[in-house]
């Protein structure tokens, strides 16, 4: 139904409640922190937890609804592309990619008042910031044109530039909102430019319209070299955002700058909803060239390795966890690699669940990681080198025995999600014989044990004469937080089957954990 | 469709239920309800559940027998447990005569111990600890003999295991018994090493015959893997007909306690008196017996393994009855006196006659639970002391102990109509009658040459357990009265128990069934105080135990007197003299379904003038035995047992080879891996291997840690350069 001329189309209202109901529940918050400027924050919390519990439900109640684009516009018959294009996609990739990101959301939410609090940072402000920034996610997951895309990322950016510098008597909260902001912008210029350059070449930003001219009329486009080019930028574009080698280099000093809610708000949603929107982007540029799977197969090999060798030199948590979420990336980068090349290669096409569930799975892990490192927040100082850490276990025992577990996950040890979610990269990396990556990967897995223990002793070891009240009190916040994502950690591991049933992101008759030995 | 078989799944369940609850709530409801009602509550939380175990158990043997003999196999299914394409294990128990003999030995005999430890164990600190790992033992032994599989087997094998080693240690405090439970747990890591090669042994070879097509993958069920072992096995070479059964053989051998891993057996009764009668007499120490029978087809196969068995059990049993002798603790004189009939029990196995060592299983927990109970009981009496040569004279204190106990010994010794004579001589008679069989079928071993150790370990048998009675209970001698002086120095800080002996006393009289809230606390602190060292001074007066404690103990001389009797109907008399009576073991083929590869019984008979010389023979050992020890004693306690030396000191140290293992295994096994963990560990593996590698990779960490300068300028241009590098690499890569 290619609508010609700028008709309005049909606008599928339902499957736009999501975002609107996390960008109302911002326009809410705002509201009330307006109105009653000199009051505790929380009514603002119980109001954001409200509006993403109903977010979060609105996702669900689209889950069998028809998907579908809506808000077309007209590139369509002119340029001979086909299908129902439009701003604004509705299918299941995009509603995973939207309940983890409100439940990302949700949990911040949860840490984020007691730890706020501590640091005698009462701004209201803060929570409508991260719904909004939340929503530009959302956005960003939910398009396939580029300028959408766009338009979600800077509205995610701009609210992380602002909470990055939240602790204002802080110079290197300062500094980490400063080197996020003018980095930020540096990689938008070339996300930008490279928008610009694929529009010159194709004359569409929609991700269909490139797609439908790259095959069917390779005459039309200028010159291959610009089509190129602006991809190449666009995947800077992403490639900062994720943090990969070498676009990564703000990441530790922003990580370790900002304050720790926000990090743990960052490293989840960011990394999530630029993952969603690159995924797509993959579905359309491999069949362009396959000098793509290249490039990208290299960066994911860069970034893992040294992500995990610099994170092995670092003594401050919160820095060794910014290196981490670096490797990470490289992590999940193989598995979208494993995706393309399974998509454009002679090989059984592989669904996105493997990236869907690694992108859950990292996001709660590092997401709680962050919850319980946020306890050394107090009296309005806070301290992240390893010894600050010392006797957490004593002072706190639930959230540092769930800390373990999350730890364990990020290393990739069973039981827990971050293993079955590593080891099905490692097997979708083997399906399309990139053998080297895979072995890679488990070679990055084995040294980023050693710095992940590091934490872990660190917060078990008693250290004689610690004072206690060096950590924050656990509120039950807090303690939700740690026990949401510990459990959706295990369940992760535990109920696989059923769960990738569930989201229904694999690749059609294939049981995703079937090359699991004994199922 | 639940069929009456599905029934059998409570009688597993129920013991599970019992521990949960006890684990969970056994604290509480002491803490809730006091220190005695609570006990009170939470010892029948633990007897009850076995007890009606039991009677469920025996409703199912029941209907069993109302079956046809070829259809008395029932399996029930509860799940599948582990379903790949080439095994599957589904949950699985198997009812059929000798699991269901197993279960009610295993809820009889423990349903009776059970109530026995309820007062054994009344002071007891931790109540509702021992109780829960004893009701975990009989869930893990009964799923051990119910298990229809070798995996659940395994399951049940190790869990009974763990068991073990937890109740031995139960007085952890004391490093003694943690070393002990230590002791148990290692060493039958080396048969359960057998029993798992066995194992695999077994998966590899069915799975690669072929034998078993369609998705009936049971390849570890024994309804599937015991009647195609016939064919199966013998494809593969003699090698591995053999190594089967021996493999599965070094397991039973591990758990059995059979030499030369019967090393942890004497050491286990460091463990509490019920825990020795229960665990390390009664039911599992026989699991071996029942693991060879279970799977007597794999054994039948391989006529080599059936030597081994036999020739291993019969050393065992004559080995074991020569260390009973060196003994003074009275425990260890039924620690060895178990292993010993446990090699008879093997003995019998190995000539064929697996029903005689599956009956001798069933009597024997009988008479030794029942010596183990009789000697828990005398050590309380006697303020835990347990070296007879301290006892004498006790059954003018301890008159039921003494009746119940005269009962255990006679009936061990041999003695018609009591039960141990009818298994004794089954398994003597049917070793000298397969003498043709073996000989013919390549055995070196002449059986008859097992029947003459099987004899003289009967007389022995007969010669320690009157020493051990003697000791005990008869003569005039009082002698803990003796050593009055030299004690009261050693344990001079007991002083206060030596004051205030009467105190002491009069508690004994006032509690009947139970103790009072307050005796309770106080002997929970005099215990606390104490831990089983109390001291046994001059003028102490020996009292009977409590009903709950000698109950049992009458329940099980009654079936010490009767059970051989009515299970073996009378056998050999029956045959000899014509009655009209079955035997349970033999005729009922309580050895199970799977066809016997052996030739029929009968074959194994010797003619009537024969099974009469045999009759008499036995029956005069056990008189001989008797009679010469209590010659010995009849002046009192002889001198070589006051200072144990010479040869009794030779033969009480295990002949040395416990010392030798020891400095072997232990001594120098240590000092050899300390010394490769310095060289190859320390110096190779870590030096080299470990820190050599995080070496190299930290300084690669430090070098790129250099690029991160901090300032805003140098991370764009680290930006800028990678988009450089990019966009150079696919300009160039696409315009080629």
């Amino acid at each position: 139904m290619g609508s010609s001329g700028l008709h309005p189309a049909a606008i599928d209202w339902m499957a736009l409640g999501p975002l609107i109901g996390v960008c109302l529940t911002g326009v809410v918050a705002m509201v009330l922190e307006m109105w009653r400027p000199r009051m505790n924050n929380n009514g603002i919390v119980g109001v954001c937890i409200v509006g993403l519990l109903v977010s979060g439900f609105l996702v669900i109640a689209n889950w069998n609804r028809p998907g579908g684009e809506s808000f077309g516009a007209d590139y369509s018959e002119a340029n001979g592309a086909v299908g129902n294009l439009g701003l604004f996609i509705n299918d299941r990739l995009g509603q995973v990619i939207q309940l983890l990101i409100v439940g990302i959301t949700l949990v911040t939410v949860l840490f984020s008042e007691g730890y706020l609090r501590e640091k005698r940072l009462p701004f209201g402000e803060y929570y409508p910031l991260v719904l909004w920034s939340a929503a530009g996610g959302m956005v960003m997951a939910t398009t396939r044109d580029l300028l959408i895309f766009f338009l979600g990322l800077e509205t995610l950016s701009i609210a992380l530039y602002v909470l990055a510098g939240l602790s204002s008597k802080e110079r290197r909260s300062q500094e980490a909102a400063l080197k996020y902001f003018l980095l930020g912008a540096f990689a938008s210029s070339f996300l930008l430019y490279g928008i610009a350059l694929i529009y010159g070449a194709t004359g569409t930003t929609h991700l269909s319209g490139i797609a439908a001219i790259a095959n069917t009329q390779p005459e039309s486009i200028a010159t291959f070299s610009v089509l190129y080019a602006g991809i190449g930028l666009v995947l800077v574009g992403f490639a900062f955002k994720v943090a990969l080698v070498p676009f990564h280099m703000w990441t530790p000093d922003v990580y370790q700058g900002a304050p720790t809610s926000v990090v743990g708000f960052m490293a989840a949603g960011v990394k999530v909803a630029a993952f969603a929107a690159m995924l797509r982007f993959i579905d359309v540029i491999v069949f362009t060239s396959s000098v793509w799977i290249t490039v990208l197969a290299a960066l994911a090999a860069v970034t893992m390795t040294i992500g995990n060798l610099i994170a092995l030199a670092q003594k401050d948590a919160k820095r060794i966890l910014a290196y981490s979420s670096i490797a990470h990336a490289g992590y999940i980068l193989v598995a979208v690699v494993a995706y393309g090349a399974s998509k454009s290669g002679p090989y059984e096409p592989l669904g996105q669940s493997t990236v869907a569930y690694y992108l859950a799975m990292y996001g709660f892990m590092t997401l709680g990681a962050f919850a319980v490192l946020s306890l050394t927040g107090r009296d309005g100082k806070e301290g992240s080198t390893l010894e600050d850490y010392y006797g957490l276990y004593r002072s706190a025992p639930f959230p540092a025995a769930m800390f373990i577990v999350f730890m364990a996950s990020l290393a990739g040890i069973p039981l827990t999600g971050g293993f079955l979610g590593k080891f099905l990269i490692f097997r979708d990396a083997l399906s399309v014989d990139m053998l080297w990556l895979a072995l890679l990967l488990g070679v990055n897995s084995v040294i980023s044990v050693a710095y992940y223990l590091r934490i872990v002793q660190a917060v078990c070891t008693e250290e004689p004469g610690v004072v206690r009240s060096r950590f924050a009190p656990v509120n039950a916040g807090l303690f939700t937080a740690c026990a949401v994502c510990a459990f959706l950690l295990i369940a992760g591991f535990v109920a696989a089957d059923p769960l990738f049933d569930w989201m229904g992101l694999s690749a059609p008759g294939a049981s995703v954990v079937a090359g699991l030995p004994g199922r | 469709m639940t069929t009456v078989w599905d029934y059998i799944w409570i009688v597993q369940l129920l013991p599970v239920a019992g521990f949960l609850a006890q684990a969970l709530f056994g604290q509480r409801i002491i803490a809730m309800f006091g220190p005695a009602m609570g006990r009170r509550i939470c010892g029948a939380m633990a007897v009850v559940p076995i007890a009606l175990a039991f009677v469920i158990g025996v409703f199912v043997f029941y209907k069993l027998t109302e079956l046809a003999p070829d259809q008395r196999v029932q399996i029930s299914t509860w799940f599948n447990w582990i379903d790949l394409q080439t095994l599957r294990v589904p949950f699985e128990l198997r009812v059929d005569p000798l699991s269901l003999t197993m279960v009610l030995i295993v809820t009889g005999v423990g349903a009776l111990i059970h109530l026995y430890a309820t007062g054994y164990m009344a002071t007891d600190r931790d109540y509702p600890r021992f109780f829960t790992y004893l009701n975990l033992f009989i869930a893990f032994m009964l799923m051990l003999v119910l298990g229809n599989n070798l995996a659940l087997v395994f399951i049940g094998w190790e869990g009974v295991g763990l068991c073990s080693y937890l109740l031995i240690g139960y007085w952890y405090h004391d490093i003694a018994n943690a070393k002990a439970a230590n002791k148990a747990f290692i060493v039958n890591r080396i048969g359960d090493w057998g029993f798992v090669l066995g194992i695999f042994l077994i998966y590899v070879t069915f799975a690669s015959s072929q034998a078993i097509v369609g998705d009936e993958a049971r390849l570890l069920s024994f309804d599937v893997i015991l009647p195609l072992a016939e064919k199966v096995l013998p494809t593969f070479g003699p090698a591995v007909v053999a190594a089967v059964p021996i493999l599965l053989f070094i397991g039973a051998m591990g758990k059995s306690a059979q030499f030369p891993l019967y090393l942890w057996l004497p050491d286990a009764m460091a463990g509490p008196t019920p825990v020795s009668a229960l665990i390390h007499a009664a039911t599992m120490v026989t699991a071996g017996v029942y693991l060879v029978t279970r799977c007597h087809v794999f054994f039948e196969l391989s006529p080599i393994a059936m030597l081994v068995v036999a020739c291993v059990g019969a050393f065992t049993a004559i080995f074991a009855a020569t260390v009973a002798f060196g003994q003074t603790d009275i425990k260890k004189v039924l620690a060895y006196s178990t292993v010993s009939q446990l090699g008879y029990m093997f003995l019998a196995c190995g000539v064929g006659a697996f029903y005689a060592g599956m009956f001798h299983v069933t009597t024997h927990a009988f008479f030794k639970a029942l010596l183990f109970l009789g000697s828990g009981a005398v050590i309380v009496a006697m303020a835990h002391e347990q070296d007879m040569r301290r006892y004498g004279a006790l059954r003018k204190y301890l008159p039921i102990t003494h009746g119940t106990m005269l009962i255990g010994w006679i009936a061990i010794a041999g003695i018609p109509p009591l039960a141990g004579f009818f298994s004794k001589d089954d398994i003597l008679g049917k070793t000298f009658a397969s003498s043709h069989y073996w000989t013919e079928h390549g055995w070196l071993v002449d059986p008859k040459i097992l029947y003459a150790i099987g004899l003289i370990t009967a007389f022995m048998t007969a010669m320690y357990m009157t020493r051990m009675f003697w000791l005990t209970f008869l003569g005039k001698e009082e002698r803990w009265r003796e050593s009055a002086a030299g004690v009261s120095d050693e344990h001079a800080h007991h002083e206060a128990h030596v004051h205030h002996p009467h105190a002491h006393a009069e508690h004994e009289d006032t509690h009947g069934f139970f103790l009072s809230d307050d005796e309770v606390l106080e002997r929970e602190r005099a215990e606390h105080e104490a831990e089983h060292h109390d001291v046994l001074t001059p003028d102490h007066q020996p009292k009977e135990v409590v009903p709950s404690m000698w109950l049992p103990l009458v329940a099980l001389a009654a079936l010490s007197i009767v059970g051989g009797l009515v299970l073996s109907g009378g056998y050999p008399f029956s045959e000899l003299l014509h009655w009209d009576t079955q035997h349970l073991f033999r005729d009922w083929n309580a050895i199970a379904a799977a066809p016997t590869l052996l030739p029929a019984a009968e074959m194994f008979h010797a003619d009537h003038m024969t099974e009469w010389i045999l009759i008499g023979s036995s029956v005069l050992a056990a008189i001989l035995g008797i009679g010469v020890m209590a010659f010995q004693h009849r002046l009192g306690i002889p001198k070589s047992d006051r200072e144990i030396t010479g040869l009794k000191r030779i033969m009480g140290a295990q002949w040395g080879f416990d010392g030798a293992m020891y400095k072997t295994f232990v001594d120098f096994g240590g000092r050899f891996s300390q010394g490769f963990y310095r060289w190859f560990d320390k110096g190779v593996i870590d030096g080299l291997f470990v820190n050599g590698s995080a070496w190299t990779v930290q300084s690669f960490g430090k070098l790129f840690r250099k690029a991160q300068t901090g300032y805003v300028r140098s991370y764009a241009l680290t930006m800028l350069l990678g988009v450089v590098v990019i966009l150079s690499y696919v300009i160039w890569k696409t315009n080629r």
